[in-house]
């Protein structure tokens, strides 16, 4: 009995090691977004968005565009756990493809190891979130990045 | 030989039974693939790569919230009534349009203290939010009981519904419903500005006006999000050209185009309209909401 367990337990270990190779991480958006959730503070819950991130030969680039109120406070939380290699936020007030576009954040300043971010804005009508995906040479990768925003 | 295939048999059953698959047990657990094609292969979990670009829009308690401390006051009589709910099971497009009018009305009555109709509205919403695969975020947590218990309380109440917000937020995306919200939002967002126009029109509040235009410049994202996807609800396409109709009516006042072109901030505070420079576009959001709520 104790020789089909032992076979039984390989199997699983066998097949748990083949199925998430690669750096793959599971995306648990619900406990992902209530650790984001935790560290709005003051801030009302407004909105948030999970990205499957998923790394390339080449460096690739996510955008979310977000619209604001002029005159409202904003606090964004990332959570970036479910990260298998680091990516680099940045938030623009512009879009991608434009020209004079203005760098007000970059999770490059405080380290691109941290896996929270924090960063508080007010008086913007619109902000572009950039995840900047790095390639990668030594196989497929994949994970999840979370947004969260709120207001005050 | 035969128990020992048995029970691997059952062990790999079981593995993959929680690996793999039922989605109703791991609703909140996305395993990743490394691959970003759209097709289902043999034996493998694929999922759809996001679009290279993605648009969030505000939740309809935010925009409420703004509205009122531009000093809109409340008037229940013009909120779309709760009898007519059960006009919108009829499409997707339908009941989605209206989960966002009523989240609308209900942020409305939440943050002018009205809580009986509150709970109206949150009725309304659980009974709309069913009908479109929301019923865990209403269910859950004993939501109705919570409210009630709290219900002369404005800050509980506004954390009870942005918990509500957040599931559902969570719900959409693992049901991949992405149109939904932006359908939804459009709702909110229609039924908020015909709300704050409402009480422009008898206040004549230069504050209401700025917030009403605020609301406005969300047009430029709102097309973003309903171009890329349009092709999902049979209805987008005509929603979509609405909301292209409003922002061109919008951007067509004098002192807005002249602030567009010249590349100036839009300072609604400071900028100079006539009585009539927002009629084209109040009567075009007025049309819409009509034919939503009907």
């Amino acid at each position: 009995m104790k020789k089909y367990i032992n076979l039984t337990c390989a199997l699983i270990v066998f097949i748990s090691t083949t199925s998430f190779q690669n750096g793959d991480i599971l995306c648990d958006s619900k406990t992902l977004k209530e650790k984001a959730k935790s560290a709005l503070g003051p801030y009302k819950y407004d909105s948030s968005e999970l990205t499957r991130i998923i790394y390339k030969k080449t460096e690739t680039v996510k955008e979310i565009e977000i619209p604001l109120f002029i005159g409202e406070k904003y606090r964004f939380i990332f959570n970036l756990e479910a990260i298998p290699k680091n990516i680099e936020v940045q938030i623009y007030n512009k879009d991608k493809d434009s020209k004079n576009r203005k760098l007000l954040f970059s999770s490059k300043d405080g380290g691109l190891d941290r896996k929270e971010l924090q960063w508080e804005v007010s008086k913007v009508r619109q902000v572009y979130i950039n995840y900047i995906i790095p390639p990668t040479e030594d196989g497929s990768y994949s994970g999840c990045a979370v947004f969260m925003i709120g207001y005050k | 030989m035969k128990t020992t295939l048995s029970l691997i048999s059952i062990t790999l059953f079981s593995f993959c039974a929680t690996r793999c698959g039922n989605n109703k047990q791991e609703e909140n657990t996305t395993p990743i693939e490394v691959t970003d094609t759209i097709h289902q292969q043999k034996d493998t979990v694929v999922i759809e790569e996001d679009d290279e670009t993605s648009y969030k829009l505000p939740s309809a308690l935010q925009i409420a919230y703004v509205s009122k401390k531009s000093g809109a006051p409340f008037n229940e009589s013009i909120l779309n009534k709760t009898e007519n709910l059960s006009r919108y099971n009829t499409s997707n497009y339908k009941r989605a349009v209206n989960f966002g009018v009523y989240s609308s009305d209900l942020a409305n009555c939440l943050f002018n203290k009205k809580y009986q109709e509150s709970k109206r509205y949150l009725k309304a919403l659980t009974e709309t939010g069913a009908t479109l695969g929301l019923k865990q975020a209403f269910e859950s947590d004993k939501l109705a009981e919570r409210f009630d218990k709290n219900i002369s309380n404005e800050d509980t109440l506004v954390q009870i519904v942005s918990n509500v917000q957040l599931k559902t937020d969570n719900l959409f995306e693992q049901n991949k419903q992405k149109h939904i919200t932006v359908i939804a939002f459009t709702g909110a967002w229609i039924e908020s500005i015909y709300i704050a126009n409402q009480a422009y029109e008898l206040q004549k509040n230069k504050k209401i006006h700025s917030s009403i235009c605020e609301q406005l410049t969300f047009t430029k994202t709102l097309i973003k999000a309903l171009e890329a996807t349009k092709l999902k609800e049979p209805e987008m396409p005509e929603l979509l050209n609405a909301i292209s109709e409003i922002n061109n009516a919008f951007n067509n006042i004098p002192s807005v185009k002249s602030a567009t072109e010249n590349d100036r901030e839009l300072n609604f505070d400071k900028m100079k309209f006539t009585d009539t420079d927002m009629i084209p576009t109040m009567e075009l959001v007025k049309t819409l909401r009509t034919k939503m709520i009907n």
